[in-house]
C-alpha cells in the first residue's frame, strides 16, 4: 500500500495552445488536510476536476491510494469521495433518496444503518425525508458532506467548499473536517480564501497561472526565525528608545503612545521584555502577530509576478 | 449495472412529469374514444339491405346523368359499396378492435411526444442542474452511466407503449364492448384499399411503431447528451419530431426525381406505413427502411457515447 492517500505527478490540461495546468506535482499524506491555493482561475479547479476526472488530463497520472486512474479506474474511484463547488441534488427527490443514489454507486455494499448514521453525523435527522428543493444552502452542504464520506473514502476532494455558507457554516465545516482527519481520512480541499485556509490544512499549495509556485506547511510558518510581536506599554517613546539602544538588529515602529511593534528573532523576544523590566518600563501584554498566510501568499505570487513579467 | 439502472428508473420517476405524460395517454385516449364513438356514423345491423338499396339509387343516378365526370365519380362510388356487401365489411362498424386501430394509434404518436420530451431531458437536466458532477465522480466508467440512462429510457418507452395498448383495450371495451380479433376491416392506402383482421393489423402497427419510436428516442438522447440547456434539447428534440413528420412527405415527393432521398432517415421514421403497404417510394420494402434506420441508430448511439465519453465537465 502507498503512504500517500494521494499522488499527482505532472499533472497538465491544455485546452488548444493554451496550457491551463501545468505540470503540477503534489502528495497528500494519510490522515493530512491538504489546501490548493490560488486567485480565481489559476486552475485550481481545473487540476481538482483532472483528479475527479471531470476533465480529460492532457498529461500526467493521478494516483489514489497507490490505484491509477488509468489503470484501475473503478477501484481508485471508490476510494474517492467528492464536493465538486456547491454540492448539487436531485432537488426533486427527498435527501434520503439522494444518498440512496450515491449508496447504490459503490462497489463495496455499504450497510442500510450507514445512511441512517451519516444522516446523523451531518445533524439532517429531521429534513432527511424532505425534498431536496426545501433544503437551505447549509443543508445541503451539509448533505454534500454526507454524500462525500458515505463510502468512507480514504480520500475527501472538496473543491472550494465554502463558497456561500455563513461563518457558523463555515467554522461547523472546518471542525468536521478536523475530525474526519483525525479518523485517518485525507483531505484535498481548494480555496481562494487565504485565511479559510490557514485555520484549515496541515499543508498547502499555492498555485499560479497553472503552476504550483510553492508547497508549505503551517508549522514551518511557526518556526520562522523572525517573529513579529507587539508590546503594549505605559510609555512607547521610550520604550522605543531602549530598544534601539540594547537592540539595534530589531525592526521597530511605534503604533500609537502605547504600542510598539517589534520584529525579532524568537529567543531574544524574552530578553527585549526583561530589558524593558529592568528600566522600569511597565509591559501589560506581548501579542504575538502571525505572519499571515494572505502576507505570504501576496509576497509568493508578488515575486512570481515580477518573475513573469520581467 | 442493476443499482444504476434502479437509480435512473427512480429519477425518472421521481419527476412529477413521468407520471403525468402516462395519465395524459389514458385521457388522450378516453377523450377520443368519446369524439369517437358519439361524433362518428354508427353502424346499423341493417346495413346491408340499406347500402344495396343506396346502390340501385346510385345507379339510377348514373343513367340520368350526363357530365362524364360525374358518372365516373358515381361509378367508383358504386363500386366501392359493392364491394363492401362482396365482402361482407361493414364500413362504419366500431368494434372494439376497430377502436383499436383509429383511437388509440392516433394516441400512439403523443407516446413518441413524451418519450422525446423526457429522452431529450434525461442527460441534459443532469447538467443543467449541476448533478452530472456529483453523478460521474463514482467508480464507475462514463459509459457504464450512460448505458443505464439509455437502458431506463427504453423502459420507459416501453411502459409507454404498455399503458397505450392495456388502457386502450380497457377503454375500447368499456365503450365497445367486446369484439371479434380476427374480424375483417378496410384500411384505406395510398394505392387503394386493403382488407386486413383488425386485432392482427392493430399489434402489427404497434410493432411497427417501436422501431421508430427508438430511433427517434435515441435522437433524443443525443440531444440530450449534446446540449448542457435541458430546455434547449427538449426544443430541438420536438422540433426535430414534427419536422421529421413533415419534411417526411416532401422527401417521399423529392425520392422521385433522386435516389440519394431514399436514404435520408425521415420517410423511414414512420414505419406504420408498411401495415398498408409493401413498398414506399417505390422500391423500398421493410427490410430496406430497417437495415437504413439501423445503420442511422448505430451512428446516433456511437455519437451519443464517443462524445459523452470524451467531454470535458465543467460546469
Amino acid at each position: 500500500m502507498s503512504s500517500f492517500a494521494l499522488e499527482v505527478k505532472s499533472l497538465t490540461k491544455k485546452i488548444g495552445k493554451k496550457t491551463i495546468v501545468d505540470n503540477v506535482s503534489f502528495q497528500v499524506k494519510k490522515g493530512e488536510i491538504f489546501g490548493l491555493l490560488g486567485p480565481n482561475g489559476a486552475g485550481k479547479t481545473t487540476i481538482i476536476r483532472m483528479i475527479v476526472s471531470l476533465i480529460n488530463r492532457s498529461g500526467g497520472e493521478v494516483i489514489i491510494n497507490g490505484r491509477d486512474l488509468d489503470d484501475e479506474f473503478t477501484l481508485a474511484m471508490d476510494n474517492l469521495g467528492a464536493i465538486v463547488e456547491n454540492p448539487e441534488f436531485y432537488k426533486y427527490l427527498s435527501g434520503y433518496k439522494n444518498l440512496r443514489h450515491y449508496e447504490r454507486m459503490a462497489l463495496s455494499d455499504i450497510p442500510g444503518s450507514r445512511i441512517k448514521e451519516v444522516t446523523e453525523l451531518v445533524g439532517l435527522e429531521e429534513a432527511i425525508h424532505d425534498k431536496v428543493k426545501t433544503y437551505s444552502l447549509g443543508m445541503r452542504q451539509r448533505l454534500g458532506v454526507a454524500q462525500a464520506i458515505l463510502h468512507k473514502p480514504s480520500l475527501l476532494i472538496l473543491d472550494e467548499p465554502t463558497n456561500g455558507l455563513d461563518p457558523q457554516g463555515i467554522r461547523e465545516f472546518r471542525e468536521y473536517l478536523r475530525k474526519l482527519a483525525n479518523e485517518g481520512t485525507s483531505v484535498l480541499v481548494s480555496s481562494h480564501l487565504l485565511s479559510e485556509m490557514q485555520q484549515m490544512c496541515d499543508r498547502f499549495a499555492i498555485i499560479e497561472r497553472g503552476k504550483l509556485v510553492v508547497i508549505s506547511s503551517m508549522n514551518e510558518e511557526k518556526e520562522t526565525d523572525i517573529h513579529d510581536v507587539e508590546f503594549e506599554v505605559n510609555d512607547s517613546v521610550r520604550a522605543a528608545d531602549l530598544v534601539r539602544r540594547y537592540f539595534p538588529d530589531a525592526g521597530l515602529a511605534a503604533k500609537g503612545l502605547q504600542r510598539l511593534s517589534i520584529s525579532a528573532a524568537r529567543d531574544t523576544i524574552p530578553e527585549i521584555n526583561r530589558m524593558l523590566v529592568e528600566n522600569e518600563i511597565l509591559v501589560y501584554e506581548i501579542i504575538n502577530v502571525k505572519a499571515s498566510l494572505e502576507e505570504r501568499f501576496l509576497e509568493i505570487t508578488g515575486k512570481e509576478r515580477e518573475a513573469y513579467q520581467a | 449495472m442493476i443499482g444504476l439502472i434502479q437509480n435512473e428508473m427512480m429519477k425518472i420517476f421521481g419527476k412529477k412529469a413521468s407520471w403525468i405524460y402516462m395519465v395524459a395517454i389514458v385521457l388522450a385516449i378516453l377523450i377520443g374514444g368519446i369524439i369517437y364513438v358519439k361524433f362518428t356514423e354508427d353502424s346499423n345491423p341493417n346495413w346491408r339491405s340499406e347500402m344495396k338499396a343506396e346502390v340501385t339509387q346510385l345507379e339510377a343516378q348514373v343513367k340520368s346523368s350526363k357530365d362524364k365526370g360525374e358518372k365516373e365519380f358515381l361509378q367508383r362510388e358504386i363500386e366501392q359499396k359493392q364491394y363492401y356487401l362482396k365482402e361482407n365489411i361493414d364500413p362504419n362498424s366500431k368494434t372494439s378492435w376497430h377502436f383499436m386501430n383509429e383511437v388509440v394509434m392516433g394516441v400512439s404518436s403523443l407516446v413518441t411526444l413524451f418519450v422525446v420530451i423526457v429522452g431529450s431531458a434525461n442527460v441534459s437536466a443532469e447538467f443543467s442542474d449541476g448533478t452530472i458532477k456529483q453523478l460521474l465522480i463514482r467508480p464507475h466508467r462514463r459509459w457504464s452511466v450512460l448505458l443505464s440512462k439509455y437502458i431506463a429510457m427504453v423502459l420507459y418507452a416501453l411502459m409507454m407503449v404498455a399503458v397505450l395498448v392495456v388502457s386502450g383495450y380497457l377503454i375500447s371495451i368499456i365503450l365497445c364492448g367486446n369484439s371479434d380479433f380476427n374480424m375483417k376491416m378496410y384500411e384505406m392506402t395510398l394505392d387503394g384499399q386493403k382488407i386486413a383482421e383488425a386485432g392482427p393489423q392493430f399489434f402489427m402497427k404497434i410493432l411497427y411503431l417501436l422501431p421508430s419510436l427508438f430511433v427517434i428516442m435515441t435522437i433524443a438522447f443525443m440531444l440530450s447528451t449534446l446540449f448542457k440547456s435541458q430546455a434547449l434539447a427538449v426544443g430541438i428534440g420536438i422540433f426535430v419530431l414534427f419536422f421529421s413528420s413533415t419534411v417526411g412527405g416532401l422527401i417521399v415527393m423529392l425520392a422521385d426525381k433522386y435516389t440519394w432521398a431514399k436514404f435520408l432517415i425521415f420517410p423511414h421514421l414512420d414505419l406504420k406505413i408498411f401495415a398498408f403497404q409493401d413498398k414506399i417510394m417505390g422500391n423500398i420494402t421493410l427490410p430496406m427502411s430497417l437495415g437504413i434506420l439501423g445503420v442511422y441508430y448505430l451512428i446516433f448511439i456511437v455519437v451519443t457515447f464517443v462524445f459523452f465519453q470524451k467531454r470535458d465537465i465543467s460546469i
